[in-house]
């Protein structure tokens, strides 16, 4: 909001800097990134392709900025399919308002139907051409969450789509604009968040080979797990509820690499593996990618005789 | 002379969702429901692990992923011949209740608010309010600057007539910002027992992952104490308000009048008792759920596969091309009936069961509260009053289920997965009834079907040309400008649609 002083949007952008894992002295520079949001000058169009919303859903669960001030502070949201007012035809044309002013970040989510167009459409268009559209007129692309970042489920194995990334899709047809992964089903808010700051003021972060922001994801889950020390004691939980490393139970902790042990999900309240969940490597360009790959790995009734 | 009003995209919703009416002398005479985004969940399960269905279904919808996930470890206990002990069951309970309260304040407040309360008026803003306050300055910068979209995404919008009372609006507008952040604090109480949301990690046949502990139940109580406040303060009321303020909508917006619930929310103590009952509601009649009449139509759908299937040996193979089909969803039916399914629903079989004085009791107040009758709740406000009174029970609900966890109990049941077997699971989702058929062969998902409360709402014409809930709901409505067709926008997000549950 405008008229917020210099010392609220530092006191947000501290908060920020932790959650990104950067120095005090980025506060500065995402400060002057949170005003320029909030002044409009910085706009986030959000479009979703073949999702389920649930990232658009964990970025209002987000908590080191709350939604009021997300929406309000951080980002000037142009339009987003389940919160904008403007309905029909009204959505139509303001989506092609802002395409055609161009200069913002697009925000996606979701995968593309790359061989059935008609399965995913948008005012009669379909996705992918919106996309497209889009994309080339973006200053950079986010990819929110793993259907829009490597395909997830809807371009799982059997998948009767033609279902791709929305990056891979953008690759294919040649679009360059500078295009960020941000996997994880859902995305975590404070990945989304942090990287379009960091994009705003700092410039691109730092990507690894798949081209997710290192930040959040050069680390394997497994080395900062609260069950590591289980793991070196080669206690392993036999099936669910028990303590031990949830590893025999086909935990996906050490081929994964997201921060989720260290950060935790929903305020800090519980993640996957602290709830004696195996982690399911939703972050990672496998998830859910291979039929033959179960999640969770538990004996079979003829395996109980032997 | 008629003239067709097409509203696509309807935003405000979950998904991709299309309508087109015809309109006569001012009066809706046809509607088209369609279904805009297709993934083939179904086919994508065949073949794989059983145990991948809970974590896959949930992916469905990111808004009501907790019931798809209870819907599927259902299916796979009756598969599996499986009880979780009582942690389990009531854990589970308040996994699903916290994403029921989510998904009711969401509604009201981000999905539908936007159609009655005048954000706009912020301008006129005259109170101390500091929140209030520093939205009217954010609007006001924003209507000043030269911003693409000013007062996205909160304009622009249609030209309607909204909420008028200032104070009333105000007060909704209010509380629109703290339903933000109770929506997030309802996910933030799923997640002690969930792991996280959306997409709960612990959900597994036999029970969940997570334990019980004395300071987990604490956890939880002190957060569901917010919201059982913020229910209590601002979301009953302002619905209250909003419906005082909309008389008309009490007329308009009429669904088929058939409704049907599979009950949800299982009551400690090992009785089949639940907190909302299931139940056929036909002329006033209520009848139990046959679950072999329930069968899914394709002659309007984008599929070819075999039509009028029941769920175990459904097939969804799309047709993109095919003729005379419209929409992505099939048509479910319930005897070669009609049905709709959601809060509205539950509340009208929940009354008519004998076991719930709760439920009638709520509902007789409420109604006294409005001035109403029973037969005016199938309506577009009496399907938001439904929710609210809902929302009110199921929150007051948990502080019975805290109460009868047992810490460091057993949360889960050990089990082994069969070489095959045949299961379904039924339960509640935010938007009505929800079932999951799961056929197992060989270890494997040989059939995996999913009849979703949205693909029963927004169905398309059946196989006899039968026009599915909403279809029938927008039919006889007037429309007052073609422009600004906002009362079919009303009559739509009264159902708090979810088009990818309702296609997948």
């Amino acid at each position: 909001m405008n008229n917020l002083s210099r010392r609220s949007f530092l006191e947000l952008s501290a908060k920020l800097c932790a959650v990104m894992g950067l120095g005090a002295g980025a506060i500065p520079r995402l400060a002057e990134a949170a005003e320029e949001l909030a002044a409009g000058t910085a706009p986030v169009l959000w479009l979703q392709g073949q999702s389920c919303s649930g990232c658009s859903i964990s970025l209002l669960d987000a908590d080191a900025i709350g939604p009021v001030q997300l929406l309000t502070r951080y980002i000037s949201l142009t339009f987003h399919q389940t919160l904008s007012a403007a309905t029909g035809r009204q959505a139509v044309e303001t989506v092609n308002q802002i395409i055609t002013a161009g200069g913002y970040i697009l925000m996606v989510e979701g995968a593309v139907p790359a061989g059935m167009p008609q399965a995913c459409t948008f005012g009669g268009e379909p996705f992918g051409a919106q996309l497209v559209r889009a994309a080339k007129a973006a200053k950079a692309v986010l990819a929110v969450g793993s259907c829009a970042s490597f395909g997830g489920i809807p371009g799982a194995e059997n998948n009767p789509t033609g279902a791709i990334s929305a990056a891979q899709y953008l690759k294919a047809q040649g679009v360059h604009t500078p295009t960020i992964l941000i996997p994880g089903c859902p995305c975590h808010p404070d990945w989304l968040l942090g990287t379009v700051t960091h994009v705003l003021k700092l410039g691109l972060p730092p990507l690894d080979a798949l081209g997710r922001p290192q930040a959040f994801f050069s680390r394997r889950m497994h080395d900062q797990c609260p069950r590591f020390a289980d793991y070196e004691r080669e206690r392993f939980a036999k099936t669910f509820g028990e303590e031990g490393c949830l590893f025999k139970l086909g935990c996906l902790g050490p081929l994964t690499h997201t921060d989720c042990s260290l950060r935790h999900w929903n305020g800090g309240v519980n993640s996957c593996i602290r709830a004696g969940a195996p982690c399911i490597g939703c972050g990672g360009e496998q998830f859910a990618a291979q039929a033959n790959l179960p999640f969770i790995t538990k004996k079979r009734a003829a395996e109980n005789q032997g | 002379m008629s003239k067709t009003i097409e509203l696509n995209p309807v935003t405000r919703i979950e998904g991709h969702l299309a309508i087109k009416v015809e309109v006569e002398d001012g009066k809706v005479t046809k509607a088209y429901v369609a279904g805009e985004m297709f993934r083939g969940f179904e086919q994508i399960l065949r073949g794989r692990d059983p145990l991948d269905a809970q974590h896959i279904t949930q992916r469905i919808c990111g808004v009501c992923p907790v019931d798809h996930g209870i819907a599927s470890v259902l299916a796979q206990e009756m598969a599996y011949q499986l009880t979780p002990p009582p942690n389990g069951l009531l854990a589970r309970n308040l996994i699903q209740a916290a994403n029921f309260i989510m998904s009711h304040l969401t509604h009201f407040y981000l999905l539908s608010g936007p159609d009655f309360v005048d954000v706009a008026m912020i301008a006129d803003y005259q109170g101390n309010d500091a929140a209030l306050l520093a939205l009217q300055n954010w609007v006001k910068a924003q209507l000043a600057s030269r911003t693409i979209v000013p007062g996205g995404p909160f304009l622009p919008r249609y030209a309607a007539q909204y909420l008028q009372d200032a104070d009333a609006n105000f007060t909704v507008l209010r509380h629109y910002l703290e339903a933000l952040e109770m929506r997030a604090l309802a996910h933030r109480m799923g997640a002690i027992f969930a792991g996280k949301l959306p997409h709960a990690a612990t959900l597994v046949p036999g029970g969940i992952t997570e334990k019980v502990t004395a300071l987990k139940i604490s956890e939880y109580r002190t957060t569901l104490n917010t919201l059982r406040d913020f229910i209590d303060r601002a979301y009953l009321p302002d619905v209250i308000a909003v419906a005082k303020a909309f008389p008309a909508y009490f007329s308009v917006g009429k669904g088929c009048g058939n409704f049907m619930a599979y009950g949800a929310f299982s009551q400690a103590g090992g009785s089949n008792t639940k907190l909302f009952p299931g139940g056929v509601l036909q002329s006033g009649k209520l009848q139990p759920v046959n679950i072999e009449a329930i069968t899914e139509d394709v002659a309007s759908s984008l599929y070819s596969s075999a039509s009028g299937r029941h769920p175990y040996e459904g097939e969804t193979v799309a047709a993109p091309e095919k003729t005379g089909a419209y929409s992505w969803l099939k048509a479910p039916r319930y005897n070669g009936q009609v049905m709709e399914v959601g809060p509205l629903a539950r509340v009208l079989v929940g009354s008519q069961d004998g076991q719930s004085a709760a439920i009638k009791s709520a509902a007789d107040a409420l109604l006294k509260n409005l001035g109403r009758e029973t037969g005016d709740l199938n309506s577009v406000m009496g399907r938001h009053a439904a929710r609210a009174l809902e929302c009110k029970l199921i929150a007051d609900q948990c502080e019975q289920w805290l109460d009868q966890l047992t810490p460091d109990e057993p949360t889960f049941t050990d089990f082994s997965i069969p070489e095959s077997g045949r299961g379904y699971g039924l339960t509640e989702a935010a938007r009505g009834a929800l079932g999951h058929w799961l056929d197992l062969r060989e270890y494997k998902i040989r059939n995996y079907q999913c009849v979703v409360p949205t693909t029963w709402n927004c169905s398309p014409r059946d196989d006899h040309g039968v026009p599915g809930p909403m279809e029938q709901a927008l039919v006889g409505l007037p429309v007052a400008d073609a422009e600004n067709p906002i009362e079919a926008a009303r009559v739509i997000r009264s159902f708090d649609p979810c088009l990818a549950c309702a296609v997948h």
